[in-house]
């Protein structure tokens, strides 16, 4: 048959390299500022830069920036030649590109600005939202068009887990995004509270599964037998490890809301399906290592598979170290602490990061039709990054387990023996340990830089590399007996449909039940909307990113209920959009901060926003003194309770009128309040400190106003 | 019909149901995929394990 000649378009993938690079550094520097913000809150600086607006800066930068681009780099790359074809348009490339770059940058502005949705991973705002679904739907139309026009009859395995990211990373920033805007910028949540808290972590956990989990394995199964020069160890296997994967990865979710108002059934579901996904994940793991059978005296060697071979080692421990703390006694440890940041962490800096250098490492040479620049400036790399991972996570690990239990010691009379803020000074010295950690990785990156520029620029960009190949027959013989699989692996559209089928299983089951069901959310009758101060002092709250520290769920353990109050109910939540439970507790939890113990004069809380550690000594909370001096914007006000009551909050109608009126009252009391105080406080009831104010003070004194509260159950 | 399904859903008793119909389905569906992958030919996937690679370029094939 006559073959066809063809150029690969190695131009976009270097694009895609610069760019994973670059947003590499960035959000790794992100990161090591927001750590050492923890140990010095000085560098807060102003409120743009403060801990709850640029964590998820940091968290944003690396999962959609770092890791997104470097995704797009492997694909763009690898799908070429598994296809044996160009990508479909370069115009798509190129759109998909800068379109990519364009929504890291407005995340860039938003962010520190205090645009956000206040829901982790999903922070950026509706206007975004729409950006990355056309941008997503534009990657797909490329991805799909390259597949069809292929000249490579049937899908490899890369191909597959690239297609399951492609689908479902859509279905969860769909669900996921289901908001109702009520001015340009802004929008609340459709879902509310515990229905809120299922949707967030069905999309969070699988953020990790399809942005930073599949289409990495996709990678490792082209990339790792490139680098190793033999086929991976089992084919077999990688059949078992996609199908299982997507199907359980889907279930996991709800491990994140272990001992929280989630129905319990629910809460089971995720155990049972974590605890099972160790066994696909170490099956890709042992499929990406055995591909290295025979080859173990080239790891000492080539500086690449060092990196590949300890990403697919931390990608085993954390998928190990998952379904562990999914366990329920495992988690009513760890949840809440700093185990868990440590966790993702091995995930993110061993399994995404080494990977991602490793292919870059070897894409960049071979596009440029040159050697690496210095191969032991690359194993100084891969040494920095590697114990820089050690530094991170081991006083990590060591924290979190020391702050548990702190939290749950109870001295021989029966009374917490530590309060909330020794466990924060005690913490101080494994945060700057952690920092010392991230300044090795980074340094390690900034060799990496060093090392790539000066061998780009050592050769020349092969923009189009020619290939040749046959072109498909039209009609294809099926051997006699053709297995299933083999026939899937030739119809794309067909494969995307099942494994849409396959993922949307799990989704269906578990959120579809928490929606329907009345008696999944047991509704408390004392429990009211809020007033409108409270909801201005609400939005303020999610604003600042308070939840990224603060949580607002009390778990029904002893250690619990004497600290914090009453455990937390689902139906305290019903007009909480969106929720804010919070998942790490670098703070004390807020749900019950307005009754019982924990309640505390108005004045003290001015007092601790403006400067935390005149109230609570060794605080590391950033002061917040903007909030004494801006005036809070009620133009939207009655726009919010408009939107609201449109989601269900049961505000009477036309109360949008009174709204204002109410809310000045309300403010004025806390500001009289404030002036009564014993040093008085003089301040405008105008300023939005008033508003946080009487939020926090609305914390849970809904179910404490009425204690015989029936629910429908 | 989602009013169908709503009023029934609305009406169930118990939701416990779910874990236990969706570990049957799990494991029904494994086990097919386990047999599947089981029955394919040797030949067949020496074949597709080598798509990553251009002709003569692997010295370690399983070919």
């Amino acid at each position: 048959m006559q073959v066809e000649k063809f150029y690969y378009d190695n131009k976009i993938v270097r694009n895609f390299a610069y760019a994973t690079v670059i947003w590499g550094a960035v959000g790794m520097l992100v990161g090591l500022w927001i750590a050492l913000e923890l140990v010095f809150p000085v560098l807060n600086i102003t409120q743009y830069f403060s801990f709850g607006r640029i964590r998820p800066l940091h968290t944003n930068a690396v999962i959609f920036a770092f890791v997104g681009n470097g995704l797009f780099m492997g694909v763009y790359y690898s799908l070429q030649r598994l296809c044996k074809a160009r990508m479909f348009s370069d115009k798509l490339s190129y759109i998909h590109f800068w379109g990519w770059q364009l929504i890291i940058v407005s995340a860039a502005i938003t962010l520190p600005l205090g645009l956000t949705q206040g829901a982790e991973y999903a922070e950026l705002i509706w206007p975004i939202d729409l950006a990355i679904t056309v941008i997503w739907v534009i990657f797909g139309w490329n991805m799909f068009g390259t597949i069809i026009k292929r000249r490579e009859k049937h899908l490899y395995v890369a191909i597959w887990f690239y297609i399951a990211t492609f689908v479902t990373v859509a279905v969860l920033h769909l669900v996921r995004s289901g908001e109702l805007p009520y001015t340009w910028l802004r929008s609340y949540s459709f879902y509310a509270g515990v229905q809120d808290a299922l949707v967030q972590w069905w999309y969070g956990h699988n953020a990790v599964a399809f942005f930073l989990t599949t289409p990495y394995l996709g990678m490792m199964y082209y990339f790792m037998p490139k680098a190793a020069n033999r086929p991976v160890y089992s084919y077999r296997l990688s059949i078992i490890h996609f199908w299982a994967l997507i199907f359980l990865y889907i279930w996991a979710g709800p491990h994140h809301l272990l001992y929280t108002a989630l129905p319990n059934w629910a809460q089971s579901l995720g155990v049972v399906f974590s605890f099972m996904l160790i066994f696909p994940s170490w099956g890709g793991m042992i499929n990406g290592l055995l591909t290295l059978r025979g080859a173990w005296d080239r790891v000492r060697d080539d500086v690449i598979l060092k990196f590949m071979v300890v990403a697919v080692t931390a990608y085993g421990m954390a998928t190990f170290e998952g379904p562990m703390l999914s366990l329920k006694n495992v988690s009513a440890i760890a949840h809440y602490t700093d185990w868990i940041i440590a966790h993702v962490h091995v995930g993110a800096l061993g399994w995404n990061g080494m990977l991602t250098f490793g292919v870059l490492y070897w894409i960049i040479p071979r596009i440029f039709k040159t050697e690496l620049y210095s191969k032991k400036m690359a194993n100084n790399h891969f040494w920095l990054s590697t114990l820089g991972i050690l530094f991170w996570a081991i006083p990590m690990y060591w924290a979190g387990f020391t702050q548990s239990s702190m939290w749950k010691q109870f001295t021989d009379a029966g009374q917490l023996k530590y309060t909330f803020l020794d466990t924060v000074t005690y913490l101080r010295p494994f945060y700057a340990m952690r920092s010392l950690g991230g300044t090795l990785y980074l340094v390690g990156v900034i060799f990496m830089i060093v090392n790539l520029y000066k061998t780009v620029r050592s050769g020349k960009l092969v923009a189009d590399e020619a290939a040749e190949a046959a072109p498909l027959e039209k009609e294809y013989v099926a051997h006699k007996g053709e297995h299933w699989h083999r026939w899937i692996e030739r119809r794309p559209i067909q494969f995307m449909l099942l494994s849409l089928i396959v993922i949307l299983i799990g989704g269906l089951i578990e959120l579809v039940p928490t929606f329907l069901i009345k008696e999944n959310v047991p509704t408390i009758a004392s429990v009211k909307p809020y007033t409108p101060l409270e909801l201005e002092g609400r939005d303020i709250y999610v604003r600042e990113g308070c939840y990224v520290c603060h949580s607002q769920m009390i778990r029904p353990f002893r250690s619990e209920t004497e600290r914090y109050g009453e455990y937390s109910k689902a139906g305290e939540f019903v007009y909480d959009h969106p929720f804010q439970w919070g998942s790490k507790r670098t703070g004390p939890d807020l749900a019950r901060e307005g009754v019982g113990n924990l309640k505390k004069p108005n004045g003290w809380h001015f007092r601790h926003f403006r400067k935390p550690s005149s109230m609570s000594p060794g605080s590391v909370m950033p002061a917040y003194p903007a909030l004494l001096d801006d005036e809070l914007d009620v133009s939207n006000t009655e726009a919010k309770i408009n939107a609201m009551r449109t989601l269900g909050v049961p505000y009477e109608k036309g109360y949008e009128k009174q709204a204002i009126a109410d809310l000045e009252k309300q403010a004025k009391e806390i500001s009289d309040n404030l002036a009564s105080d014993a040093t008085p406080i003089i301040i405008s009831p105008k300023r939005e400190v008033i508003a946080l104010i009487a939020y926090i003070q609305r914390l849970g004194t809904d179910i404490s106003k009425n204690k015989t509260a029936t629910t429908n159950q | 019909m989602f009013k169908f399904i709503k009023q029934y859903a609305d009406t169930m008793t118990s939701a416990n149901i779910y874990p236990i119909i969706s570990l049957f389905i799990f494991l029904v569906f494994f086990v097919v995929l386990l047999v599947m992958v089981k029955k394919m030919r040797k030949e067949n996937i020496a074949e597709l394990s080598n798509i990553p690679f251009e002709k003569d370029e692997l010295t370690n094939s399983n070919l």
